[in-house]
């Protein structure tokens, strides 16, 4: 028992001494120095007891030759176990791996040993001494082709003398194109020395055009570690003269659905290895590449003996991933071995200008179950929740000699309401109807109210009368115009014909009316017709026979 | 003699072949899957003879084909303006709201009543009914008679034609006023103007209902109930013309 005791014993302090151990871990920025690059070491320390401040750091250290190399500061907590210490130096000009020896750092608690740190230093890296910052531009130089997607990136290099920190206000400026930043906006170049941003260009439509890619690129003019560092905003431009063609026609397979780029057969699966006859499986293809792979259309299978074929919803495009899925869902209608439609797919290459085709491998189902005796298409999507599912979809055979109703062929599908002529030959008709409701209404009108007309009429003659009194010459004419006046305009109220009256009937409506004259006034007219012809003379009483006159064309 | 006359009456009885060699020829390059020699030749028949439904939705079929959705779209909802009913056209637009991922408003019921017939169908039947009760209306009074029993059942019928004709007007006024997105990767802005904030993405082909136009930009609402501004260019509306414009081409100053 005592010697299981001690056997314990001697375990825990061994596993307290393992951790014990110091963690120590360093890095470099940027990994791969230039010849005479600045660079930025920083080490960081895990111990099991509390550090607190390094103590006389840069003591101990002895850069390699040709290396400088001094402690810059250190970062550390009260009360923590953790401790990162900061150095910069500037690399050798010879190229090659640079170790500076293993070296000791004091803190209060406890000797820290650090190892030997290798610096790689490579003129590959295209750190440039001295010179302005600049900005390149990396995009492909050939022909584009309408819809695909074009990769480009704007970097930002930098030197000794002129860092660039950052970068803001890229826009494009292209008819035809849109533009679209990708990934960060400011990621560092692999040589610390500067910055990328890349971003994406989709053609839209043909012909050559200018695009200029405008931006502003924050450059510090201090160097590296300066206090009197000063920065500045400097812009830049790219103009580049591109041409955009539709992708070629010669040589276009009938199954490219608009894919422009590199991509492969990724992966095909079954959702259900071992379905029953009727049992809808889904059948699931990725995509993968480099391409336009957000505006490809899903490839269409078609239903044949052994499948129906419904189409999926799945419209997944992973950006990060590079990858498209297409799904669909299958209908096994018969029982057996069967292998799924194979998904053929087209893609058009822009850098070899060739079309490739892709097939996805078919996929051996075993179908369980019996055949129906007649297999009918599925209507719906077997997959959707109920109610929710759409129709089965695929083209129809297109019948261009068919007519719609009143479909007449057109130059341009515009709608009647449009028609000037139309609604000219409504408001003719319109106005036509009008005019004739009107004279219908009048001349009913006039049929219920003779007297309108009986009226109209007598005034008429009364005023010829009146102007054939007035100019007759002999008192003869003067009194048979008077009596035919007197007559006409008392004819409407008596409801009789005016040769019909009598002087009697003329008192009758002129009640107030001189009778002797009246008397006279017939005597003269009239009186050859009864033997007694007047012999008064009338033209001294000619004012007040027209006056009477005026009465009754004024009271008709 | 007798055989002869019933070899021309047989001749004279037999129906004629449809004189439409360009449409024939586009068919032919549609299936042998020459689908830019089928646009070629179905574009050269509606320039000459004028669109017809048939013509437009085989058209359709045929843009669909190449990718380019926007084109497509516009020729199936012209086609159905012109032929509500219209086989190749209805199955297009299903296709294409199923597998190719465009949107489209769902019909509000007027539309869907306008649907029944077409614009066009549904003004004449206003119109003729509305005279038609005008006329029987003013004939008697004009005729000084008393309205016969067909004037007065053809007033009823008209009168009933005409209000059963006025959702179908609406419905077809509403469905007019959509168009076509033709350009790939554009947003909706917030405000009618060039720094408009982006509000959400509409695709090509997508159906959008169009509503004040202002300062170069037009007012839509997407499928989904959006609400924001796009470029008049960037869209097509569905009444108004007969092939799909082509954006390639600059318009003329």
């Amino acid at each position: 028992m005592p010697r299981a005791c001690l056997h314990l014993l001697a375990c825990l302090l061994a596993l307290t001494f393992a951790r014990a151990e110091d963690s120590v871990s360093w890095e470099m920025t940027p990994p791969v120095a230039g010849p005479g690059q600045p660079f930025r070491l920083q080490v960081r320390i895990e111990s099991d007891v509390i550090l607190g401040p390094a103590d006389r750091v840069g003591r101990e250290l002895k850069p390699p030759r040709g290396m400088a190399l001094r402690f810059s500061g250190q970062l550390f907590r009260a009360n923590t176990t953790e401790a990162t210490l900061n150095f910069s130096g500037v690399a050798p000009e010879e190229e090659g791996a640079h170790v500076i020896p293993s070296f000791n750092i004091r803190f209060p608690a406890r000797l820290i040993k650090i190892p030997a740190i290798t610096v790689n230093v490579s003129t590959a890296t295209g750190f440039r001494r001295e010179g302005q910052a600049r900005a390149e531009l990396v995009m492909p130089t050939r022909t584009y082709y309408v819809g695909e997607r074009i990769p480009g990136a704007i970097l930002l290099k930098g030197s000794e003398q002129e860092m660039v920190n950052g970068s803001f206000g890229v826009e494009c400026e292209a008819e035809g194109f849109t533009f679209q930043q990708t990934g960060a906006r400011n990621e560092e170049l692999p040589n610390g020395q500067g910055l990328q941003t890349g971003f994406e260009l989709t053609p839209i439509r043909t012909g050559t055009s200018e695009i200029a890619i405008n931006g502003i690129m924050l450059v510090n003019t201090g160097g590296f570690g300066g206090f009197a560092t000063q920065g500045r905003d400097r812009p830049f431009t790219f103009r580049r003269r591109v041409t955009v063609e539709h992708v070629p026609e010669t040589g276009r397979p009938a199954e490219w659905t608009g894919a422009i780029g590199r991509f492969l057969a990724e992966s095909v699966s079954v959702s259900n290895t071992k379905p029953e006859v009727g049992e809808p499986i889904r059948l699931r293809a990725i995509l993968a590449g480099e391409g336009n792979l957000d505006r490809i259309l899903p490839p269409e299978l078609a239903s044949n003996e052994t499948w129906d074929v419904v189409p999926g919803n799945d419209r997944r495009f992973r950006r990060t991933e590079d990858q498209r899925s297409f799904t669909y869902t299958l209908v096994p209608r018969l029982p057996g071995k069967h292998l799924t439609p194979a998904i053929r797919f087209a893609v058009f290459d822009p850098e070899t200008r060739t079309f490739q085709r892709l097939e996805f491998a078919t996929q051996e189902v075993t179908v369980t179950g019996n055949a129906p005796a007649k297999v009918e298409l599925v209507s719906l999507d077997p997959g959707a929740a109920v109610g929710t599912g759409k129709p089965a979809a695929g083209l129809a055979t297109p019948d261009p000699t068919h007519r719609g109703l009143l479909d007449r062929g057109v130059k341009t599908v515009a709608p009647l309401a449009a028609s000037r002529p139309f609604w000219a030959t409504n408001a003719v008709l319109a106005s036509l109807g009008l005019t004739l409701f009107a004279a219908a209404a009048w001349t009913a009108y006039l049929l219920a109210h003779p007297e309108i007309l009986l009226r109209a009429r007598a005034r008429r003659t009364l005023q010829a009368c009146r102007r054939e009194a007035t100019a007759a010459q002999d008192e003869i004419g003067f009194a048979n115009a008077c009596v035919r006046g007197l007559r006409a305009g008392c004819a409407p109220w008596l409801d009789a014909e005016p040769a019909a009256l009598t002087q009697s009937d003329i008192r009758r409506v002129l009640p107030q009316a001189d009778a002797g004259l009246l008397d006279r006034v017939f005597r003269r007219a009239d009186g050859d017709k009864f033997g007694s012809p007047a012999t008064s003379a009338l033209r001294a009483e000619a004012t007040a026979l027209l006056a009477l006159l005026a009465e009754l064309e004024a009271r008709l | 003699m007798r055989t002869w006359w019933l070899l021309l009456a047989g001749l004279l009885a037999a129906p004629l072949p449809a004189a439409e060699p360009d449409a024939d020829a586009g068919q032919v390059a549609y299936a042998a899957g020459d689908f830019v020699g089928a646009v070629e030749k179905w574009q050269a028949a509606i320039l000459a003879q004028g669109a017809t439904a048939g013509r437009l939705a085989a058209l359709g079929n045929a843009e669909w084909k190449l990718g380019r959705k926007g084109r497509a779209m516009l020729c199936w909802e012209r086609a159905l303006l012109l032929d509500p009913r219209d086989p190749v056209a209805t199955a297009g637009i299903r296709h294409a709201q199923s597998a190719g991922g465009i949107e489209r408003p769902a019909l509000t019921w007027a539309e869907n009543y306008a649907s029944f017939l077409g614009a066009d169908t549904w003004l004449v039947l206003a119109t003729a009914s509305f005279w038609l009760v005008v006329l029987c209306l003013l004939l008697p009074r004009l005729r000084r008679r008393a309205p016969t029993e067909w004037q007065e059942k053809a007033v009823v019928a008209g009168a009933t034609i005409f209000l059963l004709s006025l959702p179908g007007l609406w419905g077809a006024h509403v469905y007019a006023r959509r168009a076509v997105v033709r350009q790939a990767d554009i947003f909706l802005r917030l405000t009618p103007t060039a720094r408009g904030e982006p509000v959400s993405g509409v695709a090509e082909g997508d159906i959008v209902r169009t509503e004040r136009p202002f300062n170069g930009y037009v007012r839509v609402t997407t499928a989904d109930g959006k609400s924001g501004w796009l470029q008049a260019r960037e869209v097509e509306p569905l009444w108004g013309g007969g092939l799909p414009a082509n954006l390639d081409q600059k318009p003329a100053p």
